[in-house]
C-alpha cells in the first residue's frame, strides 16, 4: 500500500483503501457509525460495536437539548436501569421558555411511554399560552388513554416550568419531580409524597390528581431554574451546585456528580436562567 | 428454493455479572422445523455402509452384520449414491466393486449388492483408519451430497494411535460417521473419536441381534437429512475470549478445537448435516470486566451455510454488569442443567477410567457421585447403571465399587455418558 490508504479495519486491523466500501480481509463494512466505547467505525445496524461488543445508547439513553438563548436538557438512562423511562422536553416561542420533565412511575406499565406522551402534550399546551392547570389536564388525557384498564395504566410524575422575557416564571407539579433555584438551591417544590417515598399525585388513569399544584416566581427573579427528576436530586444533600460554565454544561456536571453517586435511576436536569438573557 | 427447511436460532442465558464477573455462559438451541412444503427433489445424498469382517466376526455376529448391511442397502431411498466396505486390516469395496465408485441406488443395485454382501466372510485385522479412508475417497467424488459413513466394529482397532488419530484428522469435517460397537471386545474410546472428529454418534447393540434395527434407524436418520452442512459461526469481542463451544444435546460433543478462523474476531464450527431435529450449543466467553450498568454484546452466534455464506439464523449473547446480586446471582436453568450433564459425563469417564487403572478410592469418588447427579437430573438409565457399578449403603452414604461388573454394563455405561437429557418442563 503506497499512500492514499485509509488505515485499517476497525474489525480486524488489515490495512483498506480510501474508497473501499468493504474490508477485503475481513468483509467488515466500513464507513460504519464510531462506538462511543472504543472509538472503532463499527457500529452495526443493531447497535453493537463489531470490535469491543459495546451496546450504543439510544436516543433515549442519553438525549441533550439546547437553546439558542442558553436553556439546556439533559436527560440520561443512568446506571442502574435498563431504560430511560423519564422524558423531558425544552421549547421557546416568542422569548417564552418552556420545559416540561415527567419521570415514568417504575411499577406502571409502559412507564416510558406514559413520560413521553405527557412532556409532548404539556409542552405543546404550554407553548400555545395555556395555563399549568390545562396543560397538566391535557397531559393526564393523553396518560389516560394509554391504559387498557385500571390494572394496566401507565403513569409518570409532572413538573413544568414556563419562564416568560421579563424573568417572571410559573412552576406546575405532581410527584417527586422538583425545581430549584441556583444558585442557593431553594427548593421550589414539594413533593407530592409520603414519608417512604410513595408518590401520592400522578398523572395516569388510575391518579385522582385533579390539579397540579403551582408556584409563581415575580418578575425580575435572577438565577437559574433547575427542573429535575430524583434520579438527581436524590444525590444534592450537601452538594454543591457548579457555578461556572453553560446552562448545559452544568447539567453535564450534575449528571456526571448524578453517576458517581450511584446512578440508581433514570436522570433528567433542565436549567433556564432567569432575566436578562434567559431564552 | 421451496425445499430448504427454515431454522430458528434462540438463545438462554442470564446476561447479568457481577462487577468483578468475567465469564458468560449461554446456551443456543437450534431448530429446524423442516417445514419443506413439497420436496421438489430429495436432497442428494451419499453413503457409505461399514461393515468389520475381521477374524472375531465369524459366526453369528457375521450373520448379524450380514443382515445388518442388507436392512440399510434396503433402507436407502432410490437415487442414493452408495457403496458397501469390508473392513480388515484393509478396506474393501464389496459392492459395487471395480473403479471404487459410489452407485445409484434402484431396485437392480440393491439386490446386487445383498447377494454381495452374503458373500461375506470373516477373517483378518482391524484398522478402522483404513476403512475411514476408503470412505471418504469414496464420498469425495460427491461433494455436492449429503455425505454420510456408517460404521460397525466388534474389536479393537490394531493400528498405531498416531496413524488413527491422523487419519481422523485429515478426514474430519469431510463426512459424517455414526459408529457401533457389537460384543464386549471393542473399545468405547476408539468410537468415541470417530464421533468426535466425523460429528457423527456412536452407540453400542448390546444384542448383536438389534443390529439391523440400528442400521435401518440410523440409515433412516441419514436419508431425512436435507441439509449437507451448516457452520456455527461464533463472534466475541476482540477484548474478550471464547473459551469453549460445545454441543450439548442430543450429545456431548466438543467444538472448540474445530474452529476455522473466519478473522481474528470470528471463527466458523462444523455441526455436519442437518434433518428435521433441535440442537443445544453450550457457549462460554470470557469477557474484561465492565462498569455497572455496562452492557455488551459479548458473542453474536449465526448459522451458516459455509457453500453459499448465507446466514439462515442469528442471535446475541449478551452481558451486563451490576452490583445488583440478585440479578448476578442467578443461574440460567439450561447453562446450569447442560453444565451438570456435562460434569457427569466427566465423572463417569474418569471413573472408570480410574476404575480400570486399579484406583479405587478416585472410582469410587466419581462413580458415586455421578451415581447421585444422574438421580438429580433425570438419567434414570445411566443411574441404573451406575447402580451396577458403585453401590451406596442408603443409611451411611457409604460408597463402595462392586466387584462383579457385567463387561456389557461397563460399555453401556461408557457409551451412553454423551447422551444428555432435556431440561425438563418444571425445571427440575
Amino acid at each position: 500500500m503506497t499512500g492514499g490508504g485509509a488505515g485499517g479495519c476497525p474489525v480486524c486491523e488489515a490495512p483498506v483503501l480510501a474508497g473501499d466500501v468493504y474490508c477485503e480481509a475481513c468483509g467488515h463494512a466500513l464507513g460504519a457509525p464510531a462506538c462511543v466505547s472504543c472509538g472503532a467505525a463499527a457500529v452495526d445496524p443493531e447497535g453493537y460495536c463489531e470490535r469491543c461488543g459495546a451496546r450504543q445508547p439510544t436516543g433515549r439513553d442519553h438525549a441533550e437539548f439546547v437553546l439558542d438563548g442558553g436553556a439546556g436538557a439533559l436527560t440520561d438512562r443512568g446506571l442502574r436501569r435498563s431504560r430511560n423511562e423519564d422524558a423531558v422536553a425544552l421549547l421557546e416561542m416568542g422569548g417564552t421558555v418552556v420545559t416540561v420533565v415527567c419521570d415514568g412511575v417504575g411499577s406502571s406499565p409502559r412507564a416510558d411511554e406514559a413520560s413521553a406522551v405527557a412532556v409532548e402534550t404539556a409542552s405543546a399546551a404550554l407553548l400555545r399560552g395555556l395555563p399549568q392547570a390545562e396543560a397538566f389536564e391535557l397531559a393526564g388525557r393523553a396518560v389516560t388513554k394509554l391504559a387498557t384498564s385500571l390494572d394496566d395504566a401507565p403513569a409518570c410524575t409532572y413538573v413544568a416550568a414556563v419562564v416568560g422575557p421579563d424573568g417572571g416564571a410559573t412552576v406546575g407539579w405532581a410527584g417527586d419531580s422538583r425545581a430549584y433555584l441556583l444558585p442557593a438551591g431553594t427548593p421550589l417544590t414539594e413533593d407530592d409524597a409520603v414519608e417512604t417515598g410513595e408518590i401520592t399525585a400522578w398523572l395516569g388513569a388510575d391518579a385522582d390528581t385533579a390539579a397540579p399544584r403551582v408556584r409563581a416566581l415575580a418578575p425580575g427573579t435572577s438565577g437559574l431554574l433547575l427542573i429535575c427528576s430524583d434520579g438527581l436530586w436524590r444525590y444534592l444533600d450537601g452538594y454543591a451546585f457548579p457555578t461556572e460554565g453553560t446552562p448545559i454544561e452544568m447539567a453535564r456536571e450534575m449528571l456526571r456528580h448524578a453517576l458517581r453517586r450511584g446512578g440508581q435511576d433514570n436522570v433528567t436536569i433542565a436549567l433556564i436562567p432567569l432575566g436578562e438573557a434567559h431564552g | 428454493m421451496g425445499d430448504q427447511p427454515a431454522f430458528t436460532l434462540n438463545i438462554d442465558q442470564n446476561k447479568y455479572l457481577p462487577l468483578d464477573g468475567r465469564e458468560v455462559h449461554a446456551i443456543v438451541t437450534i431448530g429446524s422445523t423442516g417445514a419443506a412444503p413439497v420436496q421438489a427433489a430429495p436432497a442428494e445424498a451419499a453413503e457409505v455402509i461399514i461393515i468389520d469382517t475381521s477374524g472375531s466376526m465369524s459366526g453369528s455376529k457375521i450373520r448379524e452384520a450380514r443382515q445388518a448391511a442388507i436392512t440399510a442397502v434396503r433402507t436407502l431411498r432410490d437415487g442414493v449414491h452408495f457403496a458397501v466396505v469390508a473392513g480388515t486390516e484393509r478396506a474393501a469395496v464389496v459392492y459395487p466393486g471395480g473403479n471404487g465408485s459410489l452407485v445409484r441406488a434402484s431396485a437392480a443395485t440393491k439386490a446386487e449388492a445383498e447377494r454381495a454382501i452374503g458373500r461375506l466372510s470373516a477373517h483378518g485385522g482391524t484398522a478402522i483408519g483404513e476403512w475411514l479412508k476408503l470412505a471418504g475417497h469414496l464420498l469425495t467424488a460427491h461433494p455436492s451430497a449429503i455425505r454420510h459413513a456408517l460404521l460397525m466394529t466388534d474389536g479393537q482397532n490394531n493400528e498405531r494411535p498416531e496413524v488413527f488419530a491422523s487419519v481422523l484428522a485429515g478426514w474430519s469435517g469431510k463426512f459424517v460417521c455414526d459408529s457401533l460397537g457389537v460384543g464386549d471386545d471393542w473399545v468405547p474410546a476408539e468410537l468415541r473419536k470417530v464421533a468426535e472428529a466425523m460429528l457423527g454418534t456412536f452407540d453400542y447393540v448390546r444384542n448383536q441381534g438389534d443390529l439391523p434395527e440400528f442400521f435401518r434407524r440410523l440409515t433412516q436418520t441419514s436419508m431425512n437429512k436435507t441439509v449437507a452442512e451448516l457452520s456455527l459461526r461464533v463472534w466475541v469481542p476482540q477484548t474478550a475470549r471464547l473459551k469453549f463451544v460445545k454441543q450439548v444435546s442430543p450429545t456431548l460433543l466438543d467444538l472448540t478445537g474445530k474452529r476455522a478462523d473466519v478473522n481474528p474476531l470470528t471463527g466458523d464450527y462444523p455441526t455436519g448435516s442437518w434433518g428435521t431435529e433441535e440442537r443445544e450449543y453450550h457457549i462460554c466467553v470470557e469477557v474484561p470486566s465492565g462498569q455497572i450498568g455496562q452492557e455488551i454484546r459479548a458473542g453474536w452466534v449465526k448459522l451458516v451455510r459455509p457453500d453459499t455464506q448465507d446466514v439462515v439464523a442469528s442471535g446475541n449473547v449478551l452481558a451486563q454488569w451490576t452490583d445488583d446480586l440478585a440479578q448476578s446471582t442467578r443461574i440460567n436453568g439450561k447453562v446450569a442443567h447442560y453444565t451438570g450433564q456435562a460434569e457427569l459425563h466427566e465423572l463417569i469417564q474418569d471413573g472408570l477410567n480410574a476404575r480400570a487403572m486399579g484406583d479405587v478410592g478416585t472410582a469410587t469418588a466419581r462413580l458415586a457421585k455421578a451415581r447421585q447427579l444422574a438421580q438429580e437430573s433425570g438419567r434414570e438409565d445411566t443411574a441404573r447403571l451406575l447402580e451396577k457399578v458403585v453401590e451406596v449403603d442408603p443409611a451411611t452414604g457409604t460408597a463402595r465399587l462392586r466387584r462383579h461388573v457385567d463387561k456389557a454394563d461397563e460399555l453401556e455405561l461408557d457409551t451412553g455418558s454423551v447422551r444428555t437429557s432435556r431440561l425438563r418442563k418444571d425445571g427440575a
